[in-house]
């Protein structure tokens, strides 16, 4: 699962990593926060196609507007467990095939409650292909003949096969909450912390504060979304007062503004996994002895410290570092050029073609790097630059080597979009292991938490160890804010807290 | 001249009609459409497929631009594929913008390109000459990012006298006079030095020129032979690259653009390309040709009626 400068999907620490998050708050203490004013916030946005549809979110942008004016029935937390939000309760039968869902009392923007029907047209719509909406896939499970509306707060959702980590679903981007019969989103009517005021496609979409909302109205009178697609001119719309909000903010900026008064760097720690994925179905990397001698190739500890501008960590070829059912205890793999070296004489083979791109800020660097890296060992590797906006179709198509990046996001929901045979049509190693599929398979039916995690593990441990899906680094999400703004923290893209002004405050 | 003036038209209407199918052909051959780009990296080809159903692109491209032309003999430039809005909709809000910015940088620009063209013309090698041609060269050599970065940081965030951006504004909607100050003044700076140099090298050349002497000999108030004589015959040379500066302001200027989140045609143009939206990349290109052709006429006219008999159309 690719991630684009548009569509990066980030989140997520582990427990330990809590710690470190908590550091960057920049909220908390100093008693109760200040009420009114309008928060600006600048992202990256989408240009003219944009629209306010909740369950089609190709940007930061829209996932983050979504967030204001809807509601999704569990909230995403750090660690990428899903707790409930909307949902009161969620509780399965024991085959894992029907889940009973409680509704908390609450009611849209317009007065009408939000019922269970509502939550059964939602998942229809976004289960239809028609929507081509972004968590389709979360959905398609669902049988909706046998699904009902037990009653107006309460509904059972019945699946067409066990599935003991559906409730994950339910706190995803993409699932938000509409009212039934809801076909046009030109004036969105939701249940969230915000409601819409007015939206210019490829300009501001303003909001006001729902002074109804069931989980205690906002501190903020009104919230903006501005799209300003240069990150330096988000920056300097941050430092002059033009924005309270900068989303997605490099390295190198962030030492600027962390120098300066007027502004705050809230930084989401191992945020961004980044990739260097290899095909396995054709040459040259066909050849395992190529593969290993890649992993064993790569400076990870450099390739941190300079492309990352020190602002991340290592990776260890296994997705989901810090989150849930992350196999910890598998060890790190570092450099070894005499062996790496060995590996490629017996392989044969003198050179291979590298795919790049300035999708993320971080590929140029790495890619020198990488370069010099694969030099030492033997290989010449010919770089191929991609333009941006058709890099990810490009390399899925034409690479045999090349860069990618993947926001956070359940550990079992990447391991279902990137590493299932049966998506094999999507993916971009090409790696087929029917045991990845058994081992996924078997996670969702077994009940206990403890063999569910040990499934899950091994599943990330055999992409390891057949270097299915090579990660050289996990750099930082990094988020500019003006220096009077409290009630924000460093939380990873596409977590429940990341890009939520609900609880956010002028002063 | 008036046969050779709509000679000129016809022209530029093969030019427009070679353009459309030129843009059109090599669009076609870039990678990827609009469905993948609206849906992004994580759409899966079933997603992809469903919207190049919904939005039409599974029809063959031939077939798309015979819609697209078959519309515009009538006047209707088509929608976007990306919005299902009328183009002219699309282009319109941005269209304002790009014309007030090119129209505030030639206002500024004229006057200060006539002034230091003629007073450098006119006193050649002297320190203030050579001041003017210093300072202009080095304001055309910093790149306009580097200039815009520099004044931003200056009177932006240190002084805090003008905004650092245009955030928030759609077209002119919501602009103010203080957003153009800065990005007028880079544009302003990168075309000063190009221009205001050719206009000095134009005035020494006219100044030296024996009609002038004559005229001179003749008793011809110096202000009379300036204005009249040398300044207008000092320009000629440099009307042209004036046409292609202001060609250029109309085309949109994407480094100021994306530096103060200015939304005009620059930007609007490079996000039809990306987005592969074809009726709308053909109606920018249609747009960017016909302001060349239209602007290039024109330099070419005011060439012939600053100095009849020096230009011929």
């Amino acid at each position: 699962m690719p991630v684009s400068r548009r569509s990066f999907l980030a989140g997520v620490a582990g427990a330990g990593a809590l710690a470190t998050l908590a550091a960057c708050a920049n909220g908390g203490a100093g008693g109760a926060p200040q009420t009114g004013g309008r928060l600006r916030a600048a992202f990256v946005a989408g240009g003219a196609q944009e629209t306010l549809d909740p369950h089609r979110l190709p940007q930061f942008m829209d996932q983050a507007r979504a967030k204001a004016c809807f509601d999704t029935l569990g909230r995403w937390e750090q660690d990428m467990s899903c707790t409930p939000r909307l949902a009161e309760s969620w509780e399965p039968d024991a085959t894992g095939t029907r889940w009973r869902i409680r509704l908390r009392q609450a009611s849209f923007h317009d007065g009408r409650p939000v019922r269970a029907t509502d939550v059964l047209y939602t998942y229809r719509r976004i289960a239809d292909p028609a929507t081509t909406a972004s968590a389709a896939a979360l959905f398609t499970g669902i049988d909706f003949a046998a699904s009902r509306a037990v009653n107006d707060r309460e509904l059972e959702i019945v699946l067409g096969a066990p599935n003991h980590l559906f409730p994950v679903a339910l706190g995803s981007y993409g699932s938000e909450i509409v009212p039934e019969g809801t076909t046009s989103f030109a004036a969105p009517v939701g249940s969230g912390p915000f409601r819409f005021v007015s939206f210019t496609p490829g300009g501001p979409a303003l909001y006001r504060r729902n002074d109804a909302y069931w989980d205690g109205a906002p501190a903020l009178d009104e919230l903006e979304f501005l799209p300003v697609a240069d990150e330096s001119a988000r920056v300097g719309a941050l430092l002059s007062g033009q924005i309270e909000y900068a989303h997605d903010i490099r390295a190198t900026s962030a030492q600027q503004l962390a120098s300066d008064s007027r502004a705050q760097v809230l930084t989401a720690p191992g945020a961004a996994f980044q990739f260097l994925y290899v095909k396995h179905d054709r040459p040259p990397f066909d050849d395992p002895r190529l593969r290993q001698a890649l992993v064993l190739g790569l400076d990870r500890e450099a390739l941190a410290r300079v492309a990352l501008l020190g602002r991340g960590q290592p990776g260890n070829d296994m997705f989901g570092k810090g989150l849930r059912y992350y196999p910890d205890a598998v060890p790190q793999r570092t450099r070894d050029v005499d062996r790496a070296k060995a590996l490629v004489a017996e392989s044969g083979v003198t050179t291979v073609e590298l795919s790049t791109g300035v999708t993320d800020p971080s590929w140029p660097a790495a890619t020198q790097l990488i370069v010099a890296q694969l030099a030492e060992i033997g290989l010449t590797a010919q770089v191929r630059n991609v333009p941006p906006e058709t890099y990810f179709a490009d390399v899925r198509k034409n690479a045999t080597m090349h860069f990618s990046r993947t926001g956070t996001l359940p550990v079992q929901n990447w391991i279902a979009t990137t590493q299932l045979s049966s998506a094999l049509t999507n993916s971009f190693s090409k790696y087929v292991d029917p045991e990845i599929d058994r081992l996924h398979a078997q996670a969702l039916a077994d009940p206990d938490e403890g063999a569910r995690a040990a499934a899950i593990g091994s599943a990330l441990t055999r992409i390891h160890d057949n270097i299915a899906s090579p990660i050289w680094g996990i750099s930082d999400w990094i988020v500019g804010v003006h220096g009077d703004v409290k009630g924000l923290q460093g939380f990873r893209p596409n977590t429940f807290d990341w890009a939520n002004f609900a609880k956010a405050s002028l002063g | 001249m008036t046969a050779r003036a709509g000679m000129r038209v016809g022209l530029a209407l093969l030019q427009l009609v070679a353009v459309s199918v030129g843009v059109f052909v090599l669009t076609t051959f870039l990678p990827g459409d609009t469905a993948e780009v609206v849906l992004g990296p994580l759409a899966t080809p079933e997603q992809i497929e469903v919207l190049r159903g919904q939005l039409g692109l599974d029809r063959p491209v031939w077939a798309q631009f015979a819609d697209w032309v078959g519309g515009l003999v009538h006047g209707d430039l088509g929608r976007s594929i990306a919005t299902g809005r009328p183009v002219v909709d699309d282009i319109g809000s941005r269209l304002g913008l790009t014309v007030v910015l090119a129209l505030l940088a030639v206002v500024v620009l004229v006057p200060l390109v006539v002034v230091l063209g003629l007073y450098g013309g006119r006193h050649p090698g002297s320190p203030a000459d050579r001041l003017i041609t210093a300072a202009t060269t080095v304001a055309h050599a910093v790149p306009d990012f580097a200039l815009g970065l520099l004044l931003v940081a200056l009177f932006a965030l240190q002084l805090g006298w003008l905004p650092a951006t245009a955030a928030g504004t759609v077209g002119l909607s919501g602009l103010t006079a203080p957003m153009l100050v800065l990005p007028v003044a880079i544009l302003v700076s990168n075309q000063l030095g190009r221009l205001a140099r050719q206009v000095r090298i134009g005035v020494v050349e006219a100044d030296a020129a024996e009609h002038v002497a004559h005229l001179r000999r003749l008793g011809l108030a110096e202000r009379t032979v300036l204005l009249r004589h040398v300044l207008p015959a000092g320009v000629v040379p440099s009307l042209q690259q004036f046409a292609r500066t202001v060609d250029g302001l109309l085309g949109g200027v994407l480094v100021v653009e994306a530096l103060f989140a200015l939304p005009g045609l620059g930007s609007g143009f490079v996000a039809a390309v990306q987005t592969r939206d074809l009726p709308v990349v053909q109606a920018y290109a249609l747009l960017f040709a016909a302001t060349t052709v239209v602007v290039n006429l024109v330099a070419d006219l005011a060439s012939a009626r600053l100095v009849p008999q020096a230009v011929r159309l």
